[in-house]
């Protein structure tokens, strides 16, 4: 999985994400909230097997960082 | 006599045999609170509300009428029980109470109940005070009690009115919760099959799920209601239920899967043999999530309930057991595994054979005329 696939599979899970890019800011996204912090952890951990902490995805200040997250496993 | 784990093995495990699940009765709160009505009282966007009620899975919750507590909620249910299986209270062995909302510090609901009930001296009371995975605790516990304790016949009580507990300007906990009271009862039989169980705990995580004051390292004072508000605009304070949902769903996807295929592979079965798993209703997301990562369809998971009664601590699995499995459960037996987690931050895994067994239909108490 190249890294558009990667922005799209996070898309696809994570609603708010839709039409951003990997520069967006997350917190200029008007729902990105604990919930969406949950689907990316689901997401993670279903379609990439991987498991990440909230703590990390609360780090994230971009889209970018949170692909950044799959890098050491990618 | 039960078969336990050597010393050191990843998980606590036992078999238990001779015991079976004579009957499930449970009672919820009377008041019916709507996520997105209480939502927009609220002042949240109508957008969000709704994108998180798809998402989750909140819908409706039934939380306890004012004075009402899991003690209540419990004798109701333990009441139904017994009239409906013709059982006079003085023949109880013992009695097990689960609650984390319990009437008094001391004493415990357990010797409460026992009181209420008008049980035999003889028989012993006690509580466990535990949250969401609790259930499974009290069942193994009364298992121990009937296959080993002397016991013939012991009353599980198990519930919570944690609505009580969480803040209404907290919009990521407060609506995820109601009020129910269960009771349980397990028999000593020389036919049963074996009830397998799996019991884990991981206390460093234990500050994901919180109510900091109130207890003797924080008692309560004026200081401990003072409100804060986070970064997403939730109100809450010391004596409120705090939990770091992130956390807790990670710890959720880590552990539950792994009891859940330990107690299947202690029981010799696979997801394929089993009728169903039923998870701790904790809310429909989690629930769907942890399901698929167990290996089960969602024909086999249970999770309409909490859309309908909210997150109901250590009540829930009995609950889902009568709203889902209860028409079956009268009258075959099904092959259950079942998985309570949560505040501890522990878990326990059941697999048995259970049913035929009396199922009391699910009732609000007090009773709406």
């Amino acid at each position: 999985m190249n890294r558009v696939q990667q922005l799209q599979a996070l898309q696809a899970d994570v609603d708010v994400l839709a039409g951003a890019d990997e520069a967006t800011r997350l917190d200029g996204l008007p729902s990105w909230d604990s919930l969406a912090i949950l689907l990316v952890i689901s997401h993670f951990e279903h379609v990439h097997k991987i498991e990440i902490t909230g703590a990390q995805v609360r780090a994230c200040r971009t889209v970018g960082d949170i692909l950044a997250l799959l890098s050491p496993c990618s | 006599m039960p078969n336990l784990q050597a010393p050191g093995e990843l998980f606590m495990h036992c078999t238990v045999t001779h015991v079976r699940l004579a009957g499930l009765a449970v009672s919820t709160g009377s008041a019916v609170r709507d996520f997105i009505a209480d939502g927009l009282a609220a002042g949240v966007e109508l957008g969000q509300l709704e994108r998180v009620a798809k998402t989750v899975g909140l819908r409706k919750r039934r939380v306890a009428a004012p004075g009402v507590t899991a003690l209540d909620l419990c004798e109701d249910a333990a009441r139904r029980l017994l009239d409906e299986m013709g059982i006079d209270a003085s023949s109880i062995d013992a009695v097990i109470f689960v609650t984390q909302t319990p009437d008094h510090s001391q004493p415990n609901n357990a010797s409460l109940l026992h009181g209420r009930l008008g049980l035999s001296k003889s028989a012993p009371a006690f509580e466990l005070s535990m949250g969401c995975s609790g259930w499974v605790y009290g069942l193994q516990q009364a298992a121990l009690l009937c296959a080993h304790g002397g016991a013939a016949r012991v009353l599980l009580c198990a519930g919570d009115t944690l609505s009580r507990l969480t803040n209404p300007g907290d919009r990521a906990t407060d609506p995820l919760f109601g009020d129910a009271g269960s009771a349980t009862l397990v028999e000593r039989t020389g036919h049963a099959a074996p009830f397998h169980f799996v019991l884990g705990a991981d206390g460093a995580g234990a500050g994901s799920i919180m109510v900091p004051a109130g207890g003797a390292r924080q008692p309560a004072a004026e200081a401990t209601r003072l409100e804060t508000i986070d970064a997403e605009g939730n109100r809450l304070h010391a004596e409120n239920l705090q939990m770091n949902g992130a956390e807790v769903f990670n710890f959720t996807l880590r552990e539950v899967p792994d009891a859940v295929n330990a107690v299947m592979k202690q029981a010799g079965w696979t997801a394929s043999d089993a009728d169903a798993l039923v998870l701790h209703q904790a809310n429909r997301f989690i629930i769907s999530t942890v399901g698929r990562k167990c290996g089960f369809p969602a024909d086999k998971t249970p999770m309409d309930i909490v859309e309908q009664y909210g997150n109901q601590s250590s009540a829930s699995i009995p609950c889902a057991l009568i709203d889902a499995l209860g028409d079956r459960l009268q009258t075959s037996p099904l092959k259950i595994v079942a998985c309570g987690f949560g505040v501890g931050l522990s878990w326990g895994a059941f697999a048995g054979e259970i049913g035929p067994l009396v199922v009391v239909p699910l009732r609000p108490f007090p009773a709406i005329t």
